[in-house]
């Protein structure tokens, strides 16, 4: 039996590697792996964790205050977890120039999921636009990931926009704020759509509201923050695992794969790699999937391309979701005591149709996240600063505002060979319109939030740079006609004939909606219909 | 590094925050903190700093007056950053997290006064700040001569 190559454990390459191990195809997955120690402490709720540890600072802070925000630092309200900064761990091989861009790599096993927010979004046609596939075509497949991970989800206004696909779950308990946001839009919600283009309801996250299997229903513990420590909020290591119990599975951690050799005739015959210690390893081929996701895909092709031909191709239409966030004050819920022991990330979503545009608005309530990087951004000394926080704590929220992006020529992936080892180069400019665009959404976002009872600071207002959204895609688009640094519908190069793509990288559109759960369809439909 | 100095900033900036004293493990955090390298570079002392810091150790008075002047005039001192460290370290530990978590339960009319009673009270620390440490501020711009290698310890 041959064996396919999948380099990746994040969302894709476990999703992909899962659905071929199922049809009883062999799979080597090459991978670096970072992994995450032990959940500590699994039962414990967040605050019997702060009573409980005996050096809770090390938990929640980390060893060497790295998770820790002090005056003068600029950039993003929140450092990641220690818990979770594994998933963010160099390799020293990997290097990259960027220019109006921020990227974020994972060489964690399970990938960037591993830190994500749980957001599972199907995309509906108008998502589809310049797919060469439309709904109906994946809507099976996020039936089976949802199946294969628990996603929540209902029937309410935004089913419209957010399809509904099969194997949904009951949506979580709601928190206080969280209701009371979907109560006022109730009362708003005719003049919110007519004057805004504007739809609340209930997210879609991949969090159990029942056990499945050996992971155990959400407990509304508050440690999601911090990873989950029940399993009951899906990452990709869960899948990697379940894929371990095939005997035809084979993961190889500590690898960092340098790029793939072909033979003469443009097919792939082998992949080379090194662990840690420097030694270089060699896999032979028959089929090579790429679900490194966008940027390191990119980088082990143009390196074995620059290595078979000495050629430097730019993958051209890089894309990333620009993000804002904008915090806000629900006056209805100020002076109210607030529950800790609830879902910590977003529970209810905004849809915002406008001019053929969707924006997509996720709201998190605030809750146990850490105070001290908020409480120090507001104008006043701490101690007022405190008491103002510990008041208003409960009438806190912010909304995650997702742009959509499209493939545009100028922004385009290459490899620098003029260092050693050789650089990722990324370069990225908006759109000329962009801070018209953005200035539109905030004072539409603003408005709305306002008629729902909230105020949004202006002053507050976020815009995070290109690359902080980690959603990238479109540097290899789906084609039905062959193109140079395309591939078909099923992934496959048109340069290389054994060569797949099962990432962001097919992508040929970007729409606002967060594309995990797209990539994980895709690339059980990639496995399911090519292999 | 003056361990009985950060010991008095550790209890005094505890009691202006949150109106308790630090448990021992909070201090040992506290000094833990300074001992660590890489943080204390972000920490570099000039003569104000060192100034506004010895004064805010005086007392949870005298504490409030420093930060309200740093608030405005200082964001990203020292002695702001060591009032940051000792929040972070409250909020993690109990029971000191539980007074950052209390809430009086009040209709949000209530709310909304009290906290317009606790900015103006800010105003006027603010003024009396600026009134008292402005002067200082300037004879130690005229005094000062900077060092030939940062400040890591005190």
């Amino acid at each position: 039996m041959d064996t396919i190559v999948v380099i990746g454990s994040g969302a894709s390459g476990v999703h992909f590697a899962l659905t071929a191990l199922r049809k009883g195809r062999r799979v080597l997955m090459l991978d670096v792996g970072h992994t995450a120690s032990e959940a500590v402490r699994p039962t414990d709720s967040l605050n019997e964790l702060k009573r409980n540890l005996p050096d809770p600072v090390d938990y929640f802070l980390g060893s060497r205050y790295e998770s820790l925000i002090l005056p003068g630092r600029t950039g993003e309200y929140y450092a990641f977890p220690p818990s979770k900064q594994h998933v963010f761990k160099h390799r020293p091989e990997f290097q990259h120039r960027a220019s109006g861009f921020a990227p974020i790599y994972s060489f964690g096993a399970g990938g960037l999921a591993e830190a994500w927010t749980g957001g599972c979004y199907p995309f509906n046609d108008s998502d589809f636009k310049d797919f060469p596939f439309g709904y109906q075509e994946l809507a099976p497949y996020y039936a089976k990931v949802a199946a294969n991970i628990g996603i929540t989800g209902t029937n309410d206004d935004l089913a419209s926009v957010f399809p509904l696909h099969g194997g949904l779950m009951e949506p979580l308990d709601l928190d206080e704020h969280s209701a009371a946001l979907l109560e006022t839009y109730k009362l708003h919600r005719e003049y919110l759509k007519e004057k805004f283009g504007c739809l609340m309801g209930r997210t879609r996250v991949a969090a159990l509201k029942r056990d499945m299997g050996k992971r155990k229903q959400c407990s509304y513990c508050g440690r999601c923050l911090w990873g989950c420590p029940s399993g009951a909020f899906y990452t990709p290591s869960l899948t990697l695992d379940e894929c371990r119990t095939y005997p035809t599975f084979q993961y190889v951690s500590g690898l960092y794969v340098d790029y793939f050799r072909m033979d003469g005739t443009s097919k792939v015959n082998c992949v080379v790699a090194h662990s840690a210690n420097g030694q270089t390893h060699e896999f032979p081929a028959s089929s090579l999937v790429l679900a490194a996701g966008p940027l390191c895909s990119a980088k082990i092709f143009l390196e074995s391309i620059h290595r078979e031909s000495g050629e430097t191709p730019q993958l051209r239409g890089v894309m990333d979701n620009r993000q804002i966030l904008m915090p806000f004050v629900n006056f209805r819920m100020l002076g109210r005591r607030w529950n800790p022991n609830s879902y910590q990330y977003h529970q209810v979503a905004i849809a915002v149709e406008r001019g053929g545009n969707y924006l997509h608005g996720l709201v998190t309530t605030l809750k146990t996240a850490l105070i001290h990087p908020l409480v120090q951004t507001l104008p006043f000394d701490l101690g007022t600063a405190i008491s103002l926080f510990r008041n208003v704590h409960s009438a806190l929220g912010m909304v995650n505002i997702n742009l959509p992006d499209h493939r545009r020529d100028e922004n385009y992936v290459t490899l620098d060979v003029n260092t050693t080892p050789h650089r990722l180069a990324i370069r990225y400019r908006p759109r000329p319109d962009e801070p018209k665009e953005l200035k539109q959404t905030i004072s539409t976002f603003r408005k709305i939030l306002w008629k729902l009872g909230c105020f949004a600071p202006i002053r507050t207002v976020h815009i995070r740079p290109m690359g902080a959204s980690v959603h990238y895609a479109g540097t290899f688009p789906m084609r039905d006609k062959p193109a140079p640094l395309t591939c078909t519908k099923y992934g496959r190069s048109h340069d290389v004939e054994n060569l797949y793509f099962a990432d962001g990288s097919t992508f040929p559109q970007l729409p606002a909606k967060n594309i995990t759960l797209t990539l994980m369809a895709n690339a059980t439909r990639i496995a399911e219909e090519a292999f | 590094m003056n361990t009985t100095q950060l010991e008095r900033e550790c209890l005094t900036y505890t009691q202006y925050l949150i109106g308790q004293m630090p448990s021992p493990y909070v201090v040992n955090r506290y000094l833990d903190f300074h001992q660590k390298l890489d943080t204390m570079t972000s920490l570099r002392f000039d003569a104000f700093d060192e100034f506004l810091v010895g004064v805010s150790a005086r007392g949870a008075f005298w504490a409030s007056m420093t930060d309200s002047y740093a608030s405005v005039f200082r964001k990203d001192s020292v002695v702001r950053k060591k009032l940051v460290v000792t929040l972070a370290l409250l909020e993690c530990a109990a029971p000191s997290f539980e007074a950052l978590d209390e809430v009086e339960v009040r209709s949000p009319m209530v709310t909304s006064i009290s906290l317009a009673w606790r900015a103006a009270k800010y105003v006027f620390l603010l003024g009396s700040a600026a009134v008292v440490f402005t002067p200082v501020r300037v004879a130690m711009v005229f005094s000062w001569k900077p060092r030939a290698e940062p400040v890591l310890e005190r």
